[in-house]
């Protein structure tokens, strides 16, 4: 009854080929493939649609899903596009599959093991999980109860670590660059007018004055006359000065008698005119 | 042995074409055109046009038949369709209906 069919390898079927019985694809088909039998595709065979069997035996060319009843089989040489299913999916090397592959059902656990001993040795260099694919019901459900375990150990731990980490880390680095970045702010603005503000900056200047710093008894000269004006400028300053600059005035005095050179106005000229100003303007103008 | 084997049960719905003997026990529907020969099996059940070299029916076709060389209807095949061949029998036994053009 169930008689082989063979397309042979001239052969071109433009259609659907579906029924009882094997049937051994060697040349094209450009349809679904349904049979109750085994089907194989030859090296030659080409196929453009579904196929469908008990047990599917790819050497040739599929673009299209593969179920098998069975098993499908995907010998060297095979190229399929599509997705594989079937309850023993064996892909042998240099076989190309490109799809999705899921190995499901019962049946193949026993006949599996006995009927596919070399297509295993074969399929695991390709997918280690196939070759485990019969036996997959047992690993995955082994699998399964160890990896909550690790999730629920892995949760506790890392919220801990978050807690401490971040208090940590944040009073430790924000505060602290915080208040510097504050001081070297304040300070910004009252160096003009008052001495020692500018000489907190001198320490970042220094790096343009190497040279500047032999002229420094003069402006001790000069000096005078800026500490004339900074009086009121002093009343109101002297709180963020002593805060910021109370230590620095201490080691500026020492440095003021060294500055002889009346070079003091240009530094509070430089900070007069704020920094981005000039930018502004050019933006303004563009 | 034959090229293409269209076995009992199997059924093809659409065209088949090729370059080789095609056998069929089967059922086609569809069109079916090849260069050698076609051989339609007691259990065959063709609804479709058939091209080829020859064509030997034991079973049923309908269709139109053009054939290059024969078409040979056997006993207990059973053709209903126009023929279009150079040599053309019909065996004791055999169903018959349609037209012959044997190129005369």
């Amino acid at each position: 009854m169930t008689e082989t069919s063979v397309i042979g390898a001239g052969t071109v079927v433009s259609g659907h080929v579906r029924g009882q019985g094997s049937l051994e694809i060697l040349g094209r088909v450009e349809g679904d493939v349904s049979v109750t039998g085994n089907v194989v595709i030859g090296p030659a065979g080409r196929v453009r649609g579904h196929v469908s069997g008990a047990e599917l035996r790819i050497s040739g060319q599929v673009q299209g899903d593969l179920r098998g009843t069975l098993a499908v089989l995907l010998e060297p040489g095979a190229r399929v596009a599509g997705d594989i299913s079937g309850p023993r999916v064996g892909i042998a090397p240099g076989a190309l599959a490109r799809g999705h592959v899921q190995t499901d059902g019962e049946p193949a656990l026993a006949a599996a093991r006995a009927a596919t001993p070399a297509a295993r040795p074969m399929s695991p260099p390709v997918r280690p999980p196939l070759a485990a694919a019969p036996a997959a019901p047992v690993k995955f459900e082994a699998k399964v109860p160890a990896a909550p375990p690790k999730f629920e150990a892995k949760a506790p731990a890392a919220p801990p670590k978050f807690e401490v980490q971040a208090p940590g880390k944040f009073e430790a680095a924000k505060a602290p660059p915080v208040p510097a970045k504050f001081e070297a702010k304040a300070p910004l603005p009252p160096p003009p007018k008052l001495a020692p503000k500018p000489e907190q900056r001198r320490p970042e200047p220094a790096q343009r004055r190497p040279e500047p710093e032999p002229r420094r008894p003069e402006p001790e000269q000069r000096r005078p006359e800026p500490e004339q004006r900074r009086p009121e400028p002093e009343q109101r300053r002297p709180e963020p000065a002593r805060a910021a600059s109370a230590p620095p005035q201490a080691e500026f005095t020492p440095v003021r008698p060294i500055k002889q050179e009346p070079r003091r106005p240009p530094p509070p000229v430089v900070p007069v005119i704020s920094k981005g100003t000039k930018a502004k303007k050019k933006k303004s103008h563009d | 042995m034959a090229g293409t084997v269209i076995g009992e049960g199997l059924t093809i719905e659409g065209d088949i074409s090729g370059d080789e003997e095609i056998v069929i026990h089967g059922n086609l529907r569809g069109r079916l055109t090849t260069t050698d020969a076609v051989t339609v099996g007691g259990t065959a059940i063709v609804g479709a046009d058939i091209t080829g070299a020859s064509l030997s029916v034991a079973g049923q076709v309908t269709g139109d038949v053009t054939a290059s060389e024969r078409v040979d209807i056997q006993a207990g095949g059973k053709l209903v369709g126009d023929i279009k061949a150079a040599r053309f029998t019909i065996a004791d036994g055999a169903s018959f209906k349609g037209n012959v053009d044997m190129e005369v």
